[in-house]
């Protein structure tokens, strides 16, 4: 693996007495899109805020390359940080001032018909998106984190915004780190999925080892209790359970139909299983 | 030119774009010569990762299914004598999830012979 863009150890954060990251270590390689995924609440905003310098850790170190100091890395959040009264234009002056950049790309804001009068408070929630995102990328950036922005984009933004990203990543070997919880548009472009529970990382895997590692058994039976169940839905006549980590050999000990699923579903699955052992603990 | 993408497939993705663009070129898709999309435009129109395209576009190369002249992109090759065993090939492996299937629901092979003899009256 190449040189990492961003190396986090033993990385621990707290709000008040709650813990919310503990003892987190992980790298990214450069040119890497990686999706970060878990339960609401369980710290994966606080993650990528602690990446993009926003929030200051209470132990562990952050180590970035050189080339993702300072204004290389964009982060994008849904808690989009605009000035309202300012306009359109304002916004791309100020960004241009304090990130030192010559030549601001408007394509995307000419697409989608905004003015550079309009006033920001006026924007819908995909121009604002839109917007944001041409601001961070006129950076350049060598890291970009994106934190849940795609669900509360109408279906042509949303594409616009994914190609737009495809596009970065191919210009530039940018590291894409995203936290995401609809998938389904963008589940064959990830190399890397996490899934973040009780602080850390408990799943940590290449997409394309996870497409093998996890099927679905739909059965009215119960299932023997020999296999690996990461998660399991019980309630209907049909019942749905998630064997992971699956490996070939199952497939001779057991006459059940090993079906293969998308990341998408993958995910669900994960973090429903992050569910049931809360329930359980 | 109609490239689909299993998203299910545990096929790894670079692998199914491989396929994908040697059934276009054996079906005739694709012709000899035929400009490949770029990287970054297949990857936005599969909605794949960049590196995933390269990644199966090197291997094309390197399979002598595809060229490329520095700076005016791939252009599809149609390696010469190699296209029939490859039709083969394809229809074979295709023929062999159709049996595994036919297995699977209880047929013998002497059904299949039966059922190949219905269709072509």
């Amino acid at each position: 693996m190449n040189q990492p863009i961003v190396e986090v150890r033993d990385l621990s954060l707290s709000f008040s007495r709650k813990k919310v990251i503990d003892g987190l270590s992980v790298s990214f390689p450069k040119g890497e899109w990686a999706v970060i995924a878990g339960r609401n609440g369980v710290g994966k905003s606080t993650l990528l805020r602690a990446l993009s310098g926003v929030l200051l850790p209470d132990a562990g170190t952050i180590v970035l390359a050189e080339e993702a100091l300072a204004k290389k890395i964009g982060f994008i959040s849904d808690a989009l940080s605009l000035f309202e009264d300012w306009t359109v234009e304002r916004a791309m002056a100020f960004h241009c001032r304090v990130f030192d950049i010559a030549d601001f790309d408007d394509r995307l804001l000419k697409r989608l018909g905004l003015s550079q009068k309009d006033r920001i408070k006026n924007l819908s929630a995909g121009e604002r998106a839109i917007l944001h995102l041409s601001l961070v990328l006129s950076q350049k950036p060598s890291l970009l984190l994106v934190d849940e922005v795609m669900h509360m984009l109408d279906p042509y933004i949303r594409e616009l915004f994914i190609e737009t990203l495809i596009e970065h990543l191919a210009a530039s070997q940018a590291t894409v780190l995203t936290v995401n919880h609809t998938f389904s548009e963008i589940e064959k472009i990830p190399e890397r999925v996490l899934v973040m529970d009780g602080g850390r990382f408990i799943i940590d895997e290449t997409t394309e080892a996870l497409r093998v590692k996890m099927k679905k058994i739909v059965s009215r039976d119960p299932l023997p209790e020999t296999l690996p169940c990461f998660f399991r839905k019980t309630d209907g006549i049909y019942k749905e359970y998630y064997i992971y980590p699956f490996r070939e050999e199952l497939l001779a000990d057991h006459a059940l139909d090993f079906q293969d699923i998308a990341l998408a579903e993958i995910i669900k699955a994960f973090i429903g299983g992050g569910y049931e052992q809360k329930r359980m603990a | 030119m109609n490239l689909t993408i299993d998203a299910k497939s545990p096929l790894p993705v670079y692998q199914q774009v491989i396929q994908a663009i040697k059934l276009e070129v054996l079906s005739g898709g694709l012709r000899d010569g035929d400009l490949l999309p770029s990287i970054r435009d297949l990857a936005k129109l599969l909605k794949l990762n960049p590196n995933t395209v390269a990644k199966a576009y090197y291997a094309l190369e390197a399979e002598g299914f595809s060229e490329n002249r520095s700076g005016s992109g791939s252009r599809v090759r149609v390696p010469a004598g190699r296209q029939d065993s490859l039709r083969k090939a394809m229809l074979e492996s295709e023929f062999k999830n159709f049996l595994e299937k036919a297995v699977s629901l209880g047929f013998a092979l002497e059904d299949i012979k039966q059922l190949v003899e219905r269709i072509k009256k």
